[in-house]
């Protein structure tokens, strides 16, 4: 067994979680190489001295201030936790994006053009709609006109289609 | 209670995951913060003092990567971590006292995730289950993390013995 090997075997060799042959092997290993041996003993000692650290009491100042932390979040309970609410996320994201919009706008370097494209494209807007209007206006009209000869043809199809049956 | 039930259990696992008396002190206040905070949204169903290590190892390890304490040195190896053998049998006590200011030194060569690891095995001597439970990964990632702390621990305390005796 090479070195590095049983290096990785001495932990799991101290918690008793290798097989017998395994075992065996890290044994042989440690009789004869002195490195090994160095190594083990340390880690040996490693565990005394981290088992023996004591626990510490915690001191009356410590307990005072935690004792205190419940009123004083009652204080402050008035926060920006609801800002990290996941239902909120979808509002900061559209805050965001219109955030990035204007400031585009705002700092874009041929703002003038921009605006007058705006212009141009809201009066081009309006003026659509407007001949829309007229021509709906005019249809209207139109149909009012035809209104008598549109009834009569309509009552006349459907005499026609029950002779055609 | 609460805060006395638990201070003291997170007190010990802040200083030595820190190494610093006052370190552990805030951190121990401000983990209760957070655990005050989050206590709405604790599941009932879940076993508590699982999920409040958790909450407390969380925050101790991002708390450690947003101060970067590995650059500061831990605490001098003092009245707070001496124990009585010293006083008890002088010379085999030393060397004994000697052993532990290297690795409680040590300990701090660890990375956090490891240190970690090798703190609630084998100072607080939790179970491996209970470990996996508060770190929330498996069995086998937690035995090799404390398998390679042990191991860092062992090669440190083994080169500064080798040096001793080469002096």
């Amino acid at each position: 067994m090479k070195c590095k090997t049983v290096e990785e075997l001495l932990s799991p060799y101290i918690e008793d979680e290798l097989s017998i042959e395994e075992k065996k092997a890290v044994e042989k290993h440690i009789e004869t190489c002195e490195n090994c041996s160095l190594l083990f003993s340390s880690m040996g000692e490693t565990l005394e001295s981290l088992t023996e650290f004591p626990e510490l009491s915690v001191s009356e100042n410590l307990l005072d201030r935690i004792y205190a932390i419940p009123s004083k979040k009652r204080r402050f309970k008035f926060s920006f936790d609801f800002l990290l609410r996941p239902s909120f996320q979808p509002i900061l994201a559209a805050a965001t994006i219109l955030l990035t919009i204007i400031s585009l706008y705002m700092f874009h370097p041929e703002r003038n053009r921009v605006n007058k494209f705006v212009d141009r494209q809201v009066h081009l807007g309006y003026s659509k709609v407007g001949k829309l209007y007229a021509k709906a206006e005019f249809f209207a009209t139109s149909l009012g006109e035809h209104k008598e000869n549109i009834l009569v043809s309509l009552n006349n199809i459907n005499p026609l289609s029950r002779d055609e049956d | 209670m609460l805060v006395d039930s638990y201070s003291k259990r997170v007190f010990n696992m802040a200083y030595q995951f820190a190494g610093s008396y006052e370190e552990a002190e805030d951190l121990t206040q401000e983990i209760f913060i957070k655990l005050y905070n989050s206590l709405p949204k604790y599941d009932l169903e879940k076993n508590f003092s699982a999920w409040f290590f958790t909450l407390a190892r969380n925050y101790m390890i991002d708390n450690y990567r947003k101060t970067k304490w590995e650059k500061k040195t831990r605490d001098e190896f003092n009245e707070h971590l001496l124990s009585s053998d010293a006083f008890d049998s002088p010379e085999n006590g030393m060397v004994r006292e000697e052993t532990k200011k290297i690795i409680w030194e040590s300990l701090n060569r660890l990375s956090p995730e490891i240190r970690m690891a090798v703190i609630l095995r084998d100072i607080q001597g939790k179970k491996y289950e209970e470990i996996a439970e508060i770190i929330n990964l498996p069995l086998g990632t937690v035995k090799s993390r404390v398998n390679r702390g042990r191991l860092q621990l062992a090669k440190i305390l083994k080169e500064k013995k080798e040096r001793e005796n080469e002096m």
